[in-house]
């Protein structure tokens, strides 16, 4: 029998092509009468969630009342993992910073990044090592 | 040449807008709008008489659970469907009416009006027709059961149901009027329904058991098969089984999707919208096409191959050896073809290295590469340098 053709799926390199932004939804809870919300309710008045909003477009931002709890926001991701930061005492700019950290995060856990090797795809322009072949030395 | 009429094509599927107001007809006093319309045409075309069905910007409820998929007035409020838009970075031609529409499977509303089984239609033929020409020009040589196997790896039902999960689309649990028209919707399986045998693993080129007619060969799956080396199901068959079975699974409704939103790209946005789409959505995926081979008999293959190709027949050689007599030992053996080295390969016995240097040889002439690539799409653009005379093997080697 000739050859075969073995049956895969292409691997998704993101941002080589397109790109495509991890966080789907963001949810945004505040709470009327406690003071911890007190920021909160004023990012939620101010410009700065429009220009959030018209910033990440790709974002879905959903606003609701979490009564008597501090204030939290959480962000839903492609992996289906999802993130939260609770923002109490915050004001609306730390807010406002706290919410582009957890849209631009990839959903992923949090990893180190030192002491990784770096891994590429591709293969090298020197090619593979091997121990047969050229100044093999006579022991 | 003369320029192709996007307009006039797609009047089914296009805006009534762009139509001359000499074709609307009457048959527009139904109550459910085309999804694929920016505006109810409605109000246009009979501003100046009385119209008493015009159906007010909210549904009531009940109506909505009535209809079997949202409703067009729904897909301008959808967070969802407009976030999207947005994360596709799709062009603001492509209205969002007409997203959702392709997020309508024919197992939810089988309105062909509604759902989006006439794009997908359109779209899998660009799919297969930008995928087909890539892999072949890239890889002239390969064999026809790999080129169906990296077709599947780019754009099969697998590859395609991974994309949507990837570009965050999720699946409503079941559809209806009321539904986000964010959600992807279809009908789903019921549970222990018989859903065939499972495709195999394996594209083999030998005529196939199972398949009822006698089948020759590789070669004729080119004009019998589809895409990817799969028996075309027939017209009847497919009656039946969309009968038989009502519903249909993510895998598939996610295929739909893919190929329904490329096919809807080109109807709003033109040939080069779908290119760069697929350039950066489908051809940005990473496959290692020297792992789709899969040999049985590498060296007979080798052999057929050089007296096709009027080379001297194959020899294998030692090149190098290492403790023949010890618990360890590593052969390297060279195929050879006269002077000319073919291959090469280690192992730790002599059969061993002899296989691996018969494959390399083997994957070394199949994955030859031309240094520019060029495809025949190109020639669509304007201002496309003239045309070259193309590499493509003559075919598979006959064992």
């Amino acid at each position: 029998m000739p050859v075969q053709g073995i049956r895969t799926v292409a691997t998704n390199q993101n941002g080589l092509g397109a790109f495509i932004v991890q966080c789907k939804r963001l949810d945004l809870h505040y709470c009327d009468w406690y003071g911890s919300s007190r920021g909160m309710n004023s990012f939620l008045t101010s410009e700065l969630l429009p220009r959030l909003s018209r910033m990440h477009p790709q974002v879905s931002i959903h606003i609701s009342p979490r009564p008597n709890k501090h204030p939290v926001l959480r962000a839903h991701y492609i992996n289906g993992r999802e993130k939260a930061v609770c923002v109490r005492n915050l004001e609306k700019e730390q807010i406002m910073q706290k919410c582009e950290l957890l849209v631009q995060s990839q959903g992923g856990k949090n990893r180190k990044i030192r002491g990784r090797n770096v891994l590429s795809e591709n293969e090298s322009v020197r090619g593979i090592w091997s121990p047969f072949h050229g100044g093999i030395k006579d022991v | 040449m003369k320029r192709l009429r996007l307009l006039r094509w797609s009047d089914t599927v296009l805006s009534p807008r762009t139509r001359p107001r000499t074709i609307i007809s009457p048959q527009c006093q139904c109550r459910r709008w085309q999804s694929a319309t920016h505006q109810p045409f409605l109000r246009e075309a009979h501003s100046s008489k009385d119209v008493q069905g015009q159906v007010p910007d909210t549904l009531s409820e009940e109506h909505l659970l009535r209809l079997p998929s949202p409703p067009i007035q729904a897909a301008s409020s959808s967070a969802k469907l407009a976030a999207l838009h947005a994360r596709l970075q799709l062009p603001s031609r492509l209205p969002l009416q007409v997203l959702a529409r392709t997020l309508v499977d024919p197992s939810a509303d089988p309105s062909p009006q509604f759902n989006n089984n006439p794009f997908s239609i359109l779209g899998n033929d660009f799919l297969g027709y930008y995928t087909s020409e890539y892999i072949i020009c890239r890889y002239p040589r390969l064999p026809l059961a790999v080129v169906f196997a990296a077709m599947y790896a780019y754009v099969g039902p697998k590859a395609l149901a991974a994309i949507t999960r990837e570009w965050g689309v999720e699946a409503a649990a079941h559809p209806g009027g009321e539904v986000d028209p964010g959600y992807l919707q279809f009908r789903r399986v019921a549970p222990e329904s018989d859903m065939g045998s499972k495709p195999s693993a394996l594209i083999s080129p030998m005529p196939d058991a199972s398949s009822g007619w006698k089948r020759r060969g590789i070669s004729s799956r080119t004009v019998h098969d589809d895409e990817f080396g799969d028996v075309r199901q027939s017209a009847k068959d497919k009656e039946a089984s969309s009968t038989a079975i009502e519903g249909v699974t993510e895998e598939k409704a996610s295929t739909n999707f893919v190929r329904a939103l490329t096919g809807a790209l080109y109807l709003h946005s033109g040939r080069a919208a779908v290119k760069s789409f697929f350039r950066e959505h489908f051809m940005s995926r990473q496959l290692n096409i020297a792992s789709l081979f899969n040999f049985r008999h590498p060296q007979r293959d080798l052999s057929r191959l050089c007296a096709r190709e009027g080379f001297q027949s194959p020899v294998a050689r030692i090149v190098s050896e290492t403790g023949r007599k010890s618990r360890h030992p590593v052969f390297v053996i060279g195929v050879f073809s006269g002077h000319e080295k073919l291959g090469e390969g280690a192992g730790s016995s002599l059969d061993e290295a002899r296989t691996c240097a018969a494959v390399a040889a083997l994957k070394g002439w199949y994955l030859y590469s031309p240094t520019e690539l060029r495809v025949p799409s190109e020639m669509e653009e304007p201002g496309a340098r003239k045309w070259d005379r193309l590499l493509v093997d003559p075919g598979d080697i006959v064992v």
